[in-house]
């Protein structure tokens, strides 16, 4: 296996979840990508000695694996020193984690502590086991109480649905983490804000659903940062990133009875998502009006869904929203409206991305004329639109991996 | 310092070894296959390699084979192993 330095963490972490630790690697100085194939070329020739060898020598049998099971270890008493603790271990993600004792855990595991070894995934990049022990302990970390768990546990579950492609989202280098949607009763019961600030701080259950789900997937998917999570940038929302939609204000319905679940069921949603970016729309009155801004901040060169496809999310405003409805447009209208208006004129691409990007996307890409545009995903259909947030006229726009699909399970309670 | 007996939020990581193929001593007339991630210039790099093996050990022929995109697993692992004797691939940006 051929790759660069900067990336032999990530390389040999697959090689190792594939029952391969001891596949040797190559490794060229970064970058490949982004530079001159001559440059390229010549790289080649600083490697090619180390594949021959690699390819013509049998390698070293591997060491025992090291079983890490869910097991007790000992760590300091004190509170702050846990903390140093909780980093050294690399079990933290920075903030201030509370200690996973067996009480804490069997806590929040409560009735559901004699199935504490039930598999509810299996994690990669690490083919990390996650049972509900397992996700318990890192909700514990996550100062998550125990009726969080079965979002938690719902949204773990959806994660490792192969149509989320779960393995990029770890490790790619671009800005992603799963986004959770909840809807459904489940989500005034629990206090997850749907309303002002909705994708802010200032509310427990979204704080710390959203951070047991993020510290299971670095913990037990091993996804470290800047280890095994290659992201270049990541985004404050690895921190934690939970929303729950504003039925009441929305005029259409739901996300989850949108993919058929019944409006009493309560559902949760991952998605591979950046950052939102916003659309101030003080001034539009009207449902065409409105659509100016939408389309403008979401027809952007640099976005993924626009030559991976994907489902770029829109979170309307209640108020945006409701001046769509105003206009006796559906959520349907209101996806092919912005959808025909998000679009790129293929002049605004370079022309190294417009060659790539035809490789990737001929139908989209190959063949056509500079003035041609493209829309920012490949149908309509593949628009996602939730509604969530308190009174004013912002709305956003929140670009996702693009080779991923959105999953939407039922939480069990 | 009091200690404290907390659980690790590691949990198990299922997989064991798996045994990887025997080296031949050496390349001569082996055929290479070269498993394309598809991120820019991979190819560049696993064919500079390829052909350079082709002429300092004689290994060859070449064969090229490209995952559907670098976020997506190959389809084509079983053609791929039929038809190549070693097979370079790549993991990186």
């Amino acid at each position: 296996m051929l790759g660069t330095d900067a990336f032999a963490g990530l390389a040999e972490a697959a090689a190792a979840s594939l029952g391969m630790p001891h596949l040797q690697l190559a490794a060229v100085a970064h970058p490949i990508g982004g530079i001159d194939p001559k440059l390229v070329r010549a790289k080649a020739e600083t490697v090619v000695d180390r594949v021959l060898e690699a390819l013509t020598r049998d390698p070293s049998p591997p060491l025992a694996a090291s079983v890490a099971t869910v097991c007790a270890v000992a760590a300091p008493g004190d509170l702050d020193a846990f903390q140093d603790f909780a980093v050294a271990e690399g079990w933290s993600d920075g903030l201030p984690v509370l200690p996973p004792t067996e009480e804490r855990v069997g806590r929040i595991l409560g009735r559901l502590a004699g199935d504490r070894t039930e598999v509810i995934a299996t994690l990669v990049p690490r083919q990390g086991v996650a049972t509900l022990e397992a996700i318990a302990v890192n909700a514990a970390l996550a100062g998550a109480l125990p009726e969080h768990l079965p979002v938690v546990v719902a949204a773990i579950r959806a994660l490792a649905d192969p149509r989320f492609n779960l393995n990029a989202i770890q490790t790619t280098t671009h800005p992603c983490t799963p986004l959770l949607i909840v809807n459904g009763p489940i989500a005034a019961r629990l206090g997850i804000n749907a309303g002002a600030n909705a994708l802010g701080q200032g509310h427990r259950a979204n704080a710390v659903i959203g951070r047991a789900v993020r510290l299971t997937l670095q913990n037990v998917g091993g996804a470290r940062p800047g280890r095994e999570d290659r992201a270049t940038l990541g985004h404050p929302g690895k921190y934690s990133y939970c929303v729950a939609e504003h039925e009441a204000a929305s005029p259409w319905a739901p996300l989850h009875v949108e993919r058929g679940f019944r409006p009493a069921e309560s559902c949760v949603t991952v998605c591979g998502a950046e950052a939102p970016h916003n659309v101030n729309d003080h001034g539009s009155t009207t449902a065409e009006a409105l659509l100016f801004a939408i389309a403008g901040t979401a027809a952007t060169t640099g976005s993924n869904n626009i030559y991976l496809g994907g489902e770029p999310l829109v979170v309307l405003g209640p108020e945006h929203a409701q001046t769509f409805a105003t206009g006796g447009w559906s959520k349907a209208d209101v996806k092919r409206a912005i959808w025909e208006r998000a679009r790129v004129r293929l002049d605004r691409f370079s022309p190294e991305n417009r060659e790539r990007f035809a490789v990737i996307d001929p139908a989209r890409f190959g063949d056509r004329l500079l003035a041609d545009e493209v829309a920012l995903c490949a149908s309509p259909d593949d628009l996602m639109v939730i509604v969530a947030g308190g009174p004013g006229k912002h709305s956003a726009i929140i670009p996702t991996f693009g080779a991923t699909r959105s999953v939407t399970v039922r939480i069990e309670e | 310092m009091s200690r404290l007996s907390v659980l690790s939020p590691l949990g198990t990581a299922a997989g064991g070894i798996k045994p990887l193929a025997r080296r031949r001593g050496s390349l001569r007339g082996l055929r290479i296959g070269i498993l394309d991630n598809s991120k820019p210039n991979a190819e560049v790099l696993l064919g500079r390699v390829a052909e350079l093996l082709v002429e300092r050990a004689g290994a060859g022929p070449i064969a090229l084979w490209r995952k559907p995109g670098a976020s997506h697993p190959a389809t084509v692992i079983d053609e791929v192993v039929a038809s190549s004797d070693v097979v370079l691939t790549g993991s990186a940006d």
